[in-house]
């Protein structure tokens, strides 16, 4: 389904060396530059790491001006593509501006959101210098990509929260009862969705079960977990 | 003859709903219900394959778990991964025969074990690409004759189109777009699922038929409603309990909350209250044939 260059990427993200991934992934991904923004605790999206001058710029001026797709991507969880910039005289006409007074060699926008239901965590973008579409194996390789970082980064990493490496892969977040724990768990603990999903994984983790066994014990109330994570004297685990 | 008008009521039904600005998930469960009724088969469900080439599970005739649990079994083995990979349809599988079966034993057993006998699988394809599978079951030994089988690969066909006609933000028309938005939206309304099986303390499969009875009560897209649920702009105590659903207190829950909902409201009320009005309501489909069982 992905190309080698796109699994050795994951590889390496998965062995905890994001170094330099944002000039490996470009490569990988026969882009000239990626930039990933995310949401942090609640505040917009902000840049956290770009390949290319030209991409880091154009994703400042995303976020700084509201406008782009970007923004939009990471708003609505949808996919967004913007194959001419310039000829796209319809949407985000500030952007489309400020590209053209910077004389920014970046024609074309390619955005991936981080998104899992309703929980977003961020988006990925694609530049390149040449306007058209992506080619199908370069769409599949980055919806692979952004995918893998959506696991990373509900697992905590990069937000400061885990610094270990999350080896859930992504297929085991995406299990019904995954969601429907979440959603159960956000409930129990007053919490929003990805924290909810950020504490069923700890759990799952620190007792070294599967994500969907853990949460297949909360959708049948086989385990409750308790609000607050930090009182870990108070038993996590009581059987109704 | 009542089957042939049935037949063409349902193909006026969707494709009156591929005009509109229509849920993705709201009519490929309505389309599993019809081929449920038009197949005399005995539960439909609808597979859509993720980016690792995996098959998940976004619409069935029949929202319980177990029967959905039997789809997911067949994210890597199973009848409709044999679809999905030969891009072939394979209708009257024997459930029951130990030849047949043995390349997905753990899938049969399953199956068998709620009761099917005979399975059907057939692709949803666009083009030259494969993006899901249409999965039949039946109780009984009865089997798919060839035009029922040319049926059901129609309503396949229909299914595909329906995910790939989705509006989306997008200028193009990406399939992989259309497909990741279809399985996006799932997971979105797994999520409200859970979030109102645990306030109505009660089964994910009772919060599904309470989110939909209410979406379709309201002209409401299933997939805005449980949006609406997830960020908090529609007081859940607005949905009615579906009927089964106790309005009793949680059993963890404080005594005060026998009376009083958590939100405040009490537990047992379906006193009409204001309409939320951040939701946009869809315009009552005209002429809809007849009402969602």
């Amino acid at each position: 389904m992905i190309t080698d260059p796109l699994a050795a990427v994951l590889t390496r993200l998965h062995l905890g060396q994001p170094q330099d991934l944002a000039a490996v992934c470009a490569q990988a991904l026969g882009v000239d530059g990626v930039a990933l923004s995310l949401t942090v605790a609640g505040r917009g999206p902000e840049a956290v790491w770009s390949f290319s001058q030209a991409s880091a710029v154009v994703e400042d001026l995303q976020f700084t001006l509201g406008q782009g797709p970007g923004p939009d991507s990471a708003r609505t969880g949808a996919m967004l593509t913007a194959g001419d910039l310039l000829a796209d005289t319809e949407r985000w006409p500030d952007l489309r501006a400020a590209i053209a007074e910077m004389k920014l060699p970046v024609r074309a926008l390619y955005c991936f959101p981080l998104s899992l239901g309703a929980i977003n965590v961020g988006v990925l973008t694609l530049a390149r210098t040449r306007p058209g579409a992506l080619l199908p194996w370069q769409f599949s390789d980055a919806q692979a990509l952004a995918a893998a970082l959506t696991a990373w980064y509900l697992g905590g990493n990069g937000a400061g929260l885990r610094p270990e490496p999350d080896s859930t892969p992504p297929l085991e977040l995406n299990r019904a009862e995954v969601h429907q724990a979440t959603g159960m768990l956000s409930v129990q603990l007053g919490v929003p969705l990805d924290q909810a999903l950020l504490r069923l994984r700890a759990h799952a983790y620190a007792h070294t079960r599967p994500l969907r066994d853990v949460a297949a014990d909360i959708v049948g109330r086989r385990l409750r977990l308790s609000p607050d994570p930090d009182t870990q004297s108070a038993p996590d685990h009581r059987e109704e | 003859m009542a089957r042939q008008l049935r037949l063409m009521e349902t193909f006026v039904e969707l494709a009156d709903s591929l005009i509109e600005d229509f849920d993705v998930i709201d009519l490929l469960q309505r389309l599993s219900t019809r081929c449920v009724e038009l197949l005399d088969v005995s539960a439909a469900g609808i597979l859509l394959i993720d980016p690792h080439g995996d098959l998940h599970a976004v619409a069935a005739s029949d929202e319980n778990t177990r029967l959905l649990e039997l789809f997911s079994l067949q994210h890597d083995q199973g009848p409709c991964v044999d679809a999905y990979r030969s891009g072939k349809g394979r209708v009257n599988i024997d459930l029951t025969d130990p030849d047949t079966t043995e390349p997905w034993a753990r899938f049969a057993v399953a199956a068998r074990e709620s009761g099917y006998r005979v399975t059907h699988a057939l692709p949803l394809r666009v083009r030259d690409r494969i993006v899901g599978a249409l999965n039949l079951f039946t109780t009984t030994e009865t089997y798919l004759s060839e035009e029922e089988t040319a049926l059901a690969q129609a309503m396949a066909d229909i299914a595909t189109i329906a995910v790939l006609q989705q509006r989306t933000l997008n200028d193009h028309q990406n399939e992989n777009a259309q497909l990741q938005n279809a399985l996006n939206t799932r997971i979105v309304i797994e999520q409200a699922k859970g979030i109102l099986a645990e306030r109505w303390y009660t089964g994910v499969d009772q919060a599904f038929t309470g989110l939909r009875a209410y979406a379709r009560a309201h002209q409401l897209r299933i997939t805005d409603l449980s949006h609406a649920v997830i960020d908090g702009r529609l007081d859940t105590m607005l949905i009615p309990r579906p009927a089964g659903v106790p309005a009793a207190p949680p059993v963890h829950a404080p005594e005060a909350a026998s009376v009083l909902d958590r939100d405040g409201w009490p537990t047992d009320s379906i006193t009409p209250r204001p309409q939320p009005y951040h939701i946009t309501h869809r315009k009552p489909r005209s002429g809809s044939p007849r009402e969602e069982r």
